[in-house]
């Protein structure tokens, strides 16, 4: 029994002749398959160069808008001590209009 | 009404009355662009709410004065500032004072200082819009012989956290709580 499977296997796996031109198919068919994954084809080689396009652009673009409202921010601050400088003058030029005013009843009064 | 158009109609019914009454307390100033010509020196600052949270951002906390200008702030929906000095006396148009001094006698703007003062001949009016038990603006209109000044604050404004900016950013001391200059 053991010596009859022991005959089918030296049969089934016996060496064998490759066909004419298996060796030139095989290599072809590689050559091919590599060229696929490893790069695109010609009418797609855009893809890349446009996505890297893009992110330079958000990334220059997203600096440019960051530094505008940087500017815009230190403007407003600017604007805004100056407005309350501004406010604080006034109320201080009405406090010693009032103070004025009220300074002959005091006088009076003493 | 379809349901949709009901529930738009309500949201902008609902924001126009959240924005009306921050809307009243802004006063139309004229344009001073042929002031600003003859003017020796100009202030103009219009800050909107947007504006001022921006500015808030740049305020550093760490810092007493900005802390206090950011407390001072807090509120605040516009602040409005037109001041022009001149090298001669009262270089400016007084219709165009009167205009904004016309748009304080509108329900709810109340006096809360006038000062005439014929010895600087300097005329301030301060004017504080009261809705309810809270102010929501202020008002300044300040003519003196060589300068001109309108601030319109828009918001809640809190009189105290202004008062605490006296001595910061060049804000004079008011000794509004009766403290002696030094």
């Amino acid at each position: 029994m053991s010596a009859d499977l022991e005959k089918q296997l030296r049969a089934a796996l016996r060496a064998v002749e490759p066909p004419a031109g298996f060796a030139a198919r095989v290599s072809a068919r590689t050559q091919h398959g590599r060229w696929r994954r490893g790069w695109l084809p010609m009418q797609q080689r855009w893809v890349p160069t446009a996505l890297a396009a893009s992110v330079l652009a958000a990334l220059l673009l997203g600096y440019g808008w960051q530094t505008h409202r940087e500017r815009q921010g230190l403007q407003a601050r600017q604007q805004l001590i100056e407005a309350l400088r501004v406010t604080g003058q006034k109320l201080d030029l009405a406090y010693r209009g009032v103070q004025e005013a009220s300074r002959p009843s005091d006088d009076t009064g003493a | 009404m379809k349901p949709l158009q009901a529930l738009l109609a309500l949201l902008v019914l609902a924001a126009l009355s959240q924005a009306a009454p921050a809307a009243d307390a802004r006063l139309a100033l004229p344009d001073f662009r042929a002031l600003e010509a003859r003017a020796s020196e100009t202030v103009s600052v219009s800050l909107d709410s947007s504006l001022i949270g921006l500015a808030a951002r740049f305020l550093d906390p760490d810092k007493p004065e900005d802390a206090a200008a950011r407390q001072a702030i807090a509120g605040l929906t516009g602040i409005y500032v037109r001041s022009f000095t001149f090298d001669a006396d009262f270089a400016y148009p007084q219709a165009e004072v009167d205009s904004v001094r016309k748009q304080l006698s509108a329900p709810g703007w109340q006096p809360l200082v006038q000062v005439r003062s014929h010895k600087e001949r300097n005329d301030v009016d301060v004017y504080i819009r009261v809705e309810g038990s809270k102010a929501n603006g202020l008002a300044i209109i300040a003519s003196e012989p060589r300068e001109f000044t309108i601030v319109n604050i828009v918001g809640s404004i809190d009189l105290q956290k202004l008062h605490e900016l006296e001595g910061h950013f060049g804000i004079p001391q008011l000794k509004l709580d009766g403290k002696k200059q030094p």
